[in-house]
């Protein structure tokens, strides 16, 4: 047992690189899900569960979580910061915090949404008996992508397998919610590794010598690994706010965010599931569908945004159309389909007048579009697709 | 410049006022002192930090502080606040200058002075008139009307469990708490306790116990406006960044977000400002004067060259203390600006009230409500920039740009100096500012590489033209007021009329080479420089490219504010030396944030 509340070490130093382009010039727990970043889910949830101390573990494009969240005390918080500054594993980050620890702990990733429930049952089980460290699972539908757990016959884990490519029997995986000791920090720096020092290897050599607590969790568990998991994301989570229409020729759907400073012309429809940035600005008659807007986007008169993800200071044309639903996607050498998903345009990008994107496009930062193309596929950072 | 705090309640006085000199401390001091006042009066006060002080273990619940910046006499432990009279009773801090003091001292002969202060008249004056059935806040009447000069002033008295304060000229504020009460210099002071708030006004004298709050003007009891301050304690915290500067110039696509927010009407293709002026008074303007000082002066020169573009109107940008309203100019078609972000700068104050005396209308545009330029003017604008709080002005310079610019298209409108269209066009440059700001910000790395490669240098010269007038000027600033280096920014085409003469290859030039400041003509200027060995450092469009140059930042299009896009380059070029130099940057030596003495 100790008194006090346990400090939350939450890692948010990684890049994303599955989420390119959006996390060139951002952090993957900085994407924002109906108005908000990830992370910032995250430490509410933390906040929420009773817990005020938080080491933020920061890295990549760390100015942008540092802004954001200041020293915590607009939430009441106390937050801390430590610096990874190359990102060689869950396991190396972890150990940077090593300074600021001195009692049991709590980590948890700061790209992943979590229910304060979670961080509560963890917080319970860590106070307990138990030396060991405290892992969550949950169940999901491709539990091949995540790190699946072997239970012994008392729900203990036996071990943590990384994304296996075998058939495996169970769906369940990590949750990413862990309770730990100090001891942990001796761990990891002993685990053998060739690589990357990952967090799962230590844990899978400790349960090889006594098998370590689970608690299993059936509440929300929001995880954002490709590009359109951050529409369906956002959906999922925009539905409990509402925003008046601008003027009588607007309309506005009951589940839209709307930061403010957005500007809105007469005729504009946003459709469910959508959000908008800070500093906005919606021409007339435009229409966007199940879509996240990032802040400064300008968007000219009848354009259409379905399904897409308009990144940060993009301009698109008027009469441009990007059009939604279903459609094959490629990341890296995989191919993934029955992807709903438009557009993703990153970051400054310059789409033209007319222009025409098929669904699944990923448009690069700063990349530029001359009026009237009719494109798709994957554009390039800085491209500049011409007219043919 | 100097800071107050003071606290009556239930709770040790001691740990409260304490925090209240560390909350007040971004305005810059150089000594600190408190009173913890129960039925003996306990004082610790020295030069150097807040952090230097011993508190005194004392049970008292009534307290009072001050940070001081030095201006009668020198920062020694003797001169700073709090000051007491001969019997070590009654105890007094105060902000401004008594003019008089000579001529107050040489009346209490029979008074021991121990300090060079003027303040130390105020607790001995209070000696002579406070007997034991006159009450403290008569007492400290009848003391500022013997006072000529500017002054806030915060008195308690051994076991009195009240405090006292007056105001004339320098701000004051009282905070409304549960079971206790607060002053301060201004609300930053005791904003983790309450944002419940009353600004005292000129000729005020407040009586502040646990419970009450009175004020008193002249004979008359008066009810002043109790107001909710919006800022929150923690937006004046040092939060997440080594120096709050760095922390303030990324804030700045945030800030300028907020300082836009609904002020910009695309269909009436105006700015929404709520001003009040009428429309035949904006007609008939023929001299927008604007007075200012230090990085406020230089966002000014900026703004003067957007009215006379768009609004069609003559302007004259005047370093506040210099100002006068001059002669040939009629006041009935003059719009005098005060532009302040503190609100209290002593000397732009002192400016706007002469051109009021003169008849011409009056607008300020600040960053903080409440303060005196807001009372003493007709119209404000809001820059909205959240507190500032780095003594170097970083976010407020791009904010007080912005609305100013926004009042210049709302200007030009109203006059009819620029057609719907150009003023849309504008208006949509100006809405990009915050997304081209935040692209300038991602390349930071570039800033700090160049930062590393030049920190060295002899001295640094910063030019542009037009626009970039002003951005080189207050990128000189920036650099001189933190990393100490010696920089001075001019007119690119001043270069050969004297300060060509100090280039040699140890004095880089950075050059504004942007839209909006004659990129070609001024490019001309830095290629003399490097003839002469200097390096070259630039600020380019993004469509355009200089290859002689030896460093160049990207300045994405937005039209006339690239120029201010192009400051946030030279923010960062400004910290980084300084970081790598180890200055502190947020407190640089003899700066203080606002400055409230002439």
């Amino acid at each position: 047992m100790h008194d006090s509340e346990p400090t939350a070490v939450i890692l948010a130093a990684g890049e994303g690189q599955r989420l390119r382009p959006l996390t060139n010039r951002r952090p993957k727990p900085m994407l924002p899900v109906a108005g908000k970043p990830i992370l910032e889910y995250v430490i509410e949830a933390v906040a929420e569960a009773g817990i005020s101390d938080i080491v933020l573990v920061v890295g990549y494009r760390q100015e942008r979580i540092r802004t954001h969240f200041g020293d915590g005390t607009h939430w009441g918080l106390d937050i801390g910061y430590v610096e990874q500054r190359r990102q060689l594993g869950t396991g190396h980050a972890l150990l940077q915090a090593t300074e600021k620890i001195a009692d049991p702990f709590l980590m948890l990733n700061g790209d992943r949404i979590v229910d304060a429930s979670l961080i509560d049952m963890v917080n319970q089980a860590l106070t307990g008996e138990t030396q060991t460290p405290v892992i969550s699972m949950t169940a999901v539908e491709t539990p091949r992508e995540y790190g699946v757990i072997q239970l012994d016959d008392a729900d203990r884990a036996t071990g943590i397998e990384e994304k296996p490519e075998r058939r495996i029997d169970t769906s369940l995986i990590n949750a990413g919610v862990y309770g730990f000791q100090p001891a942990i920090f001796e761990a990891i720096r002993d685990t053998s590794t060739s690589g990357e020092l990952e967090l799962t290897a230590t844990l899978s050599e400790m349960a090889l010598e006594s098998p370590l607590e689970t608690i299993e969790y059936t509440g929300e568990w929001l995880d954002v690994s490709h590009l359109w998991d951050l529409v369906e994301a956002n959906a999922s989570l925009v539905d409990e706010r509402a925003h008046d229409d601008f003027d009588t020729t607007t309309h506005i759907a009951a589940d839209v965010c709307i930061d403010p400073g957005v500007q809105c012309g007469p005729g504009a429809v946003i459709e469910g599931g959508t959000s908008v940035g800070a500093n906005v600005s919606i021409g007339s008659n435009v229409t966007i569908a199940n879509s996240v807007i990032l802040p400064d986007a300008v968007i000219q008169s009848g354009s259409v945004i379905e399904d897409s993800v308009i990144g940060s200071n993009v301009s698109i044309g008027a009469n441009t159309t990007i059009e939604g639903g279903e459609t094959t996607v490629t990341v890296g050498e995989s191919l993934h389909s029955e992807i709903e998903l438009g557009a993703v345009i990153g970051d400054n990008a310059e789409i033209g007048a007319g222009v025409t994107l098929e669904s699944g496009t990923v448009v690069g930062t700063t990349a530029v579009i001359d009026a009237g193309v009719g494109t798709g596929g994957r554009i390039g950072d800085d491209a500049y697709i011409r007219r043919a | 410049m100097c800071g107050i705090i003071g606290y009556v309640g239930e709770h040790s006085a001691g740990s409260i006022v304490t925090q209240g000199l560390s909350n007040l401390d971004y305005r810059g001091y150089d000594s600190a002192g408190v009173a913890l006042v129960d039925s003996e009066v306990v004082i610790d006060k020295r030069s150097g930090e807040v952090s230097n002080l011993e508190v005194p273990d004392s049970d008292a619940t009534t307290g009072i502080g001050h940070t001081r910046w030095s201006t009668h006499g020198p920062p020694t432990d003797i001169n700073a606040h709090p000051h007491t009279d001969c019997t070590g009773e009654i105890a007094v801090v105060h902000n401004g200058i008594i003019e008089n003091y000579d001529v107050l001292k040489s009346k209490l002969s029979s008074h021991t002075f121990e300090s060079d202060t003027d303040t130390e008249v105020i607790p001995h004056l209070l000696e002579a008139e406070l007997k034991s059935d006159t009450s403290l806040r008569e007492a400290v009447q009848a003391v500022v009307a013997q006072l000529e000069g500017s002054y806030a002033i915060c008195v308690s008295v051994k076991s009195r469990d009240e405090i006292v304060v007056a105001r004339d000229g320098s701000p004051l504020v009282v905070g409304y708490g549960d079971g206790e009460n607060f002053v301060g210099s201004d609300v930053t002071a005791f904003l983790e306790h309450t944002q419940t708030v009353t600004y005292l006004e000129d000729g005020d004298v407040a009586r502040v116990d646990d419970g009450d709050i009175e004020v008193w003007n002249g004979n008359q009891k008066v009810e002043r406006d109790v107001e909710r301050v919006e800022w929150e304690a923690e937006a004046a915290e040092k939060g997440g960044y080594e120096h709050f500067m760095r922390k303030e110039i990324h804030e700045q696509p945030t800030a300028l977000r907020q300082t836009l927010s609904g002020r910009i009407d695309i269909s009436a293709a105006t700015a929404d400002l709520d001003l009040e002026f009428e429309e035949a008074f904006l007609e008939s303007i023929e001299e927008i004067q604007f007075v200012a000082c230090g990085t406020s002066y230089y966002a000014a020169l900026y703004a003067a060259e957007l009215l006379e573009r768009f609004g069609d109107v003559r302007t004259s940008v005047t370093i506040a203390s210099e100002y006068r309203f001059g002669g040939g100019r009629d006041p009935y078609c003059t719009l005098t600006v005060a532009v302040t972000q503190s609100g209290e700068t002593a000397d732009t104050l002192r400016a706007i009230r002469r051109a009021e005396a003169a008849g011409a209308r009056t607008m300020a545009v600040t960053n903080t409500l409440g303060s005196t330029v807001t009372r003493e003017v007709d119209e404000t604008l809001f820059i909205r920039a959240g507190p500032e709080i780095g003594v170097a002005a970083t976010k407020t310079f791009a904010s007080q740009v912005t609305t100013l610019a926004l009042f210049s298209v709302f200007l030009g409108r109203a006059r009819g100096g620029i057609s719907a269209a150009k003023a849309r066009d504008v208006l949509e440059d100006l809405q990009r500012v915050p997304g081209a700001i935040q692209q300038a910000l991602d390349r930071e790395r570039e800033v700090i590489d160049a930062a590393e490669k030049y920190e060295d240098s002899r001295s640094f010269f910063f030019v542009g033209r037009s626009l970039g007038v002003p951005v080189a000027l207050e990128g000189a600033l920036k650099l001189k007021e933190i990393s100490y280096a010696h920089a001075e920014g001019f007119a690119a085409g001043e270069l050969k009329h004297g300060p060509l003469a100090l280039v040699t290859p140890e004095t880089p030039v950075l050059g504004v080479l942007t839209e909006g400041a004659n990129p070609a003509e001024t490019m001309n200027n830095v290629t003399e420089a490097q003839t002469r060995g200097a390096d070259a450092l630039g600020c380019v469009s993004s469509d355009t490219r200089f290859r002689t140059l030896d460093v160049s930042f990207s300045v994405p299009d937005v039209g006339v504010a690239e120029p201010l896009v192009a400051n946030v380059y030279l923010q960062l070029f400004a910290y980084h030396v300084a970081n790598l130099q180890d200055r502190p940057i947020d407190k640089p030596r003899n700066l203080a944030k606002s400055v409230t003495v002439e």
